[in-house]
């Protein structure tokens, strides 16, 4: 099933959490929101569940209006950061709830029920556990409990809000990659939730990009990492260098502010370059277009060699494969030029930065 | 025996285990040697006196009509104190300990003038052919009053735990209003009511100061076993004073018990049958 998103908006007193969203997730898809903390994304969730309801704007489940439903009318599942099992069942009466509270007419019969708890417990892989209690479980095990307690009721669509954030860094993997198999195999649409880049990147088929209430890109997680739309992307999607620049025509004269400034270029020639630290080559000799800086420090994190470097008072940080740093046998204190492979260049009026990047 | 970790148990075992003989055992258990000068007939003669018999029914009939409406009310008071903000809450909240702080013969003698043929509520009820003070129904409302607050602060933290999120679970898994109390968060709401509902129906069998003024003390209709008593100890009757309090005593004590018993229950079945939680990491 579709979901249609049209000019939603939401405000919880001056703060505007959600400013004017449209947003098309085709049938099928798995989405992901990401955004750092208050952009929004929870909110959005929310209110495709139904457990906010939008000050303006509207929400449609394959074309049918939606906006007023309550959530147990809108049949959706969704699954909780927190996971929010009932305590007091076991994880079979969890599974079962669902099932177990729908009027009479649509109840199925206690062989029924049985059966298909059984079936979802197995796809989740914890049909063992059925007689457990939730407090006997787990985190791993209690999140994939709670999946499978809201695809119980078939829902049309499947919610995820930060369903992986209370989890430790390994179950975190290996949950985002199930959760990854799980949906190829249901193929409902899903959307969760994430302020983690590389759980966005890695799982959904599409990511929407949010801050302060707004969309900043939509794109498949190649498009947003390889080609951002705005600068706050750039900086959320991993480590960034940026440099104050003018640009001239085409090509963005790379330097600190204020290296040359007699130029009387306009305003608009204001314009700020990224660049990733990945995509900075080091040479010892005088390039063209090339910075020259100074070798500040050099550590060899796992695969990567990541250099610092200073460059008229402030850092670039490069990151090198370890062959290319024996090559360059980089010491503290030397001088050398710098070229960016790939730089993007923003105008300054769009640069509303914050501190927003995180590391890879 | 190996070194603990958390020093001082033999300390605090004592100091517990004495404390608790002199403030406790000792006393009860002059009670129950006092009361062994009698020979066992005298005993069941005291006890199972036509007085006292109806006296007992009064005090446990009484006490646990209480503490049900007390269940009941205090059920819908808690879950408004936490869940709903309201102007003048803080005011409502502490007004809830107010039965805690006040003297039991200030209530006791409030409730009766309120209650009373002329009283401001009595007024009304009268014509309705309702009278509460100086019967059994009074000895209710003063009960009610004086072990209203264990309902309510025994059942606030724990509705303070349900998070918002199962009620929005259920909710999401298509779940009514009125299924998602019964199933969700009754259930988890009932051992701390059981705990509630015990802690008031206690109080209200040993309350004595409030119910004296309302109740009329009639014999046989409205006496309570704690009014019983007394007038025996002022007929200088201590022997039979103490048979009375034996009985109280074995009574309260075998109720508490059981209660005790349907709590742990509660508390416990959903902790699950197996040999503690085993965390296995998936």
């Amino acid at each position: 099933m579709s979901i249609e998103i049209c000019g939603v908006g939401k405000r919880f007193g001056n703060f505007v959490a959600l400013d004017n969203i449209d947003l098309h997730i085709p049938t099928g898809e798995l989405v992901a929101l990401l955004g750092p903390s208050g952009c929004g994304k929870t909110t959005l969730l929310r209110i495709i569940a139904g457990m906010e309801s939008a000050d303006s704007g509207n929400v449609k489940f394959a074309g049918a209006e939606a906006t007023h439903l309550h959530a147990r009318e809108r049949k959706v599942g969704f699954v909780f950061q927190h996971y929010a099992l009932f305590r007091h069942m076991t994880v079979f009466e969890n599974v079962a709830f669902g099932l177990r509270v729908k009027a009479k007419t649509e109840r199925p019969s206690e062989a029924e029920i049985r059966r298909r708890v059984m079936d979802l417990l197995k796809l989740v892989q914890l049909d063992w556990l059925a007689e457990r209690y939730p407090s006997q479980l787990s985190g791993g095990q209690r999140q994939r409990i709670a999946l499978a307690r809201a695809l119980a009721v078939e829902p049309k669509v499947l919610l995820l809000d930060e369903p992986f954030g209370a989890l430790d860094t390994k179950v975190r993997k290996e949950l985002r990659r199930w959760l990854r198999r799980l949906h190829d195999e249901m193929h409902i649409s899903s959307v969760f939730v994430t302020h983690d880049q590389e759980e966005a990147l890695e799982v959904a088929d599409r990511v929407v990009v949010m801050n302060h209430g707004r969309i900043e890109q939509i794109g498949t997680p190649d498009e947003v990492y390889s080609n951002p739309a705005s600068p706050f992307v750039y900086q959320f999607l991993g480590n960034v260098n940026v440099f104050h620049s003018r640009v001239h025509g085409n090509w963005a004269d790379v330097g600190r502010d204020g290296v040359d400034k007699m130029d009387n270029t306009a305003p608009e020639g204001q314009a700020m370059a990224f660049v990733r630290p990945h995509d900075i080559d080091i040479e010892h000799v005088q390039v063209a277009g090339g910075l020259e800086a100074m070798v500040q420090d050099v550590h060899a994190i796992g695969p990567l060699v990541r250099v610092e470097l200073a460059h008229a008072s402030e850092l670039i940080e490069v990151e090198l494969t370890r062959e290319r740093a024996t090559v360059l046998n980089l010491v503290k204190g030397q001088c050398v030029w710098l070229k960016p492979r790939q730089v993007k260049v923003f105008k300054v009026a769009e640069t509303a930065l914050e501190e927003g990047g995180s590391g890879i | 025996m190996n070194k603990r970790v958390l020093p001082g148990f033999g300390l605090s075992l004592g100091v517990t285990l004495v404390y608790l003989s002199l403030l406790i055992l000792l006393p009860l258990s002059g009670l129950v040697f006092k009361s062994s000068s009698l020979s066992l007939t005298q005993f069941w003669d005291i006890a199972s006196g036509e007085r006292a018999l109806a006296s007992y029914r009064v005090t446990f009939g009484a006490s646990l009509l209480a503490a049900l409406i007390n269940a009941l009310f205090g059920l819908i008071v808690a879950w408004m104190l936490v869940r709903y903000p309201f102007p003048g809450k803080r005011l409502v909240d502490s007004l809830v300990d107010l039965p805690f702080a006040l003297p039991t013969a200030v209530a006791g003698i409030t409730l009766a003038t309120l209650y009373a043929g002329n009283g401001w509520i009595g007024r009304h009820l009268e014509p309705l052919g309702l009278k509460v003070a100086f019967t059994p129904l009074g000895i209710v409302v003063a009960l009610t009053f004086i072990s209203l607050p264990f309902v309510v602060r025994t059942l606030q933290p724990v509705i303070e735990d349900i998070e918002p999120e199962i009620e929005e679970a259920a909710a999401s898994l298509g779940a009514s209003r009125l299924h998602t109390f019964t199933r969700v968060l009754f259930p988890a709401i009932f051992p701390a009511l059981l705990t509630g509902f015990t802690l008031a129906f206690s109080r209200a069998i040993g309350e004595y100061g409030s119910v004296i003024f309302i109740a009329g003390n009639m014999p046989l209709i409205s006496e309570i076993t704690p009014l019983l008593i007394i007038s025996k100890l002022e007929q200088y009757d201590v022997v039979g004073a103490t048979a009375l309090a034996c009985v109280m005593l074995a009574i309260s004590f075998l109720l508490l018990l059981g209660v005790n018993a349907i709590q742990w229950w509660a508390a416990n079945r959903h902790q699950g049958d197996h040999q503690g939680p085993e965390r296995a990491s998936q």
